[in-house]
């Protein structure tokens, strides 16, 4: 995957913490991709300066963080009614 | 594509066949491992061991999809019966929970968004044509802080994403709420993994997008009552 980040890199090396991103879209891309762990360990070392040190990333990461959360935490889980578990089970046996 | 009938009649049919895993397994056979040809006590205890400790996952996806109680219990009672029906192209041992979700996809598709009252199959490419004309993909990024929606309740981030249109929906569902990697949603949802990931980064904006709405009602509220 083809992103800007390491350009800004090589015109920014100072470790102070950056205001501004100039590749925000393509950064929140990235942050998706190391939240759902399918960013590969390449992708990860390129970036790992970058949001370290990039204050908009660092927010965009908490903010997706935070959303991944509400929807894996808050959102109540449903269970099977035992009624359908019933009817499934005795519905297969009269397959076959 | 089957109809309504087609799919429910006890006969399989060649478009009901095409419902579930063809060219593409979901997982490849392993070499020692026949596919098929299953004894009745091996469907059984396959059905038992393999397919039903998903059936709360499969009822909750099922329930996110339709937001219908009725209709989800349909779905599921619909999916487990042909996933029975169907076993002998489950490969024992492989990924039951993608096969299952697979064949609740199809399903849904082919069943019951048709009778369905929600338009979501126009509201879904109205926002799909918006997003692929604008580039929205590379450019949007959405406003928003994370501390603003730490502190919305279960029932605000549920209607915001049922809120959603059905395909952005789902792929939040299946990576956030279920956990599936992009390349078992690939497999479910037949779609590339690219694809997977750009739907997945757009209806992820378009949730931010509501929970926005929702955190800046909250706020408004809280300033009123103050």
């Amino acid at each position: 995957m083809q992103t800007s980040l390491s350009s800004s890199s090589s015109s920014d090396t100072k470790p102070e913490m950056k205001e501004h991103c100039d590749h925000r879209a393509d950064c929140l891309k990235m942050i998706q991709l190391i939240l759902d762990g399918e960013a590969t360990e390449q992708q990860l070392a390129g970036v790992k300066a970058n949001l370290e040190s990039c204050k908009p990333c660092i927010e965009m990461y908490h903010l997706e963080q935070e959303v991944k959360e509400l929807l894996t935490k808050r959102i109540e889980k449903r269970c099977c009614p035992e009624q359908l578990v019933a009817t499934i089970k005795s519905r297969i046996l009269t397959f076959s | 594509m089957a109809t309504i009938h087609e799919v429910m009649s006890d006969t399989p049919t060649r478009d009901e066949d095409q419902l579930l895993p063809d060219g593409e397994p979901i997982e490849q056979p392993s070499a020692d491992t026949p596919a098929r040809g299953y004894t009745d006590e091996q469907k059984y205890r396959i059905f038992n061991k393999e397919f039903m400790p998903h059936i709360d996952s499969m009822y909750n996806f099922a329930f996110r999809l339709t937001t219908d109680e009725d209709d989800a219990n349909d779905l599921v009672q619909d999916t487990y019966l042909k996933a029975f029906r169907f076993i002998s192209s489950f490969e024992q041992g492989t990924n039951a929970k993608a096969w299952l979700f697979r064949i609740l996809k199809n399903s849904f598709i082919n069943d019951y968004r048709k009778k369905s009252k929600e338009p979501a199959k126009v509201d879904y490419q109205d926002v799909e044509t918006t997003y692929n004309s604008e580039d929205a993909e590379s450019e949007h990024t959405v406003d928003l802080r994370a501390e603003s929606v730490s502190d919305l309740i279960g029932d605000e981030v549920a209607t915001a994403l049922n809120s959603l249109p059905v395909d952005f929906r789902t792929v939040i569902i299946l990576c956030d709420i279920e956990g599936f990697t992009y390349e078992e949603m690939a497999k479910i949802l037949d779609i590339p993994i690219g694809t997977v990931r750009s739907r997945l980064h757009r209806a992820r904006n378009l949730l931010k997008e509501k929970l926005r709405d929702y955190a800046s009602s909250m706020g408004y509220k809280e300033e009123n009552e103050e």
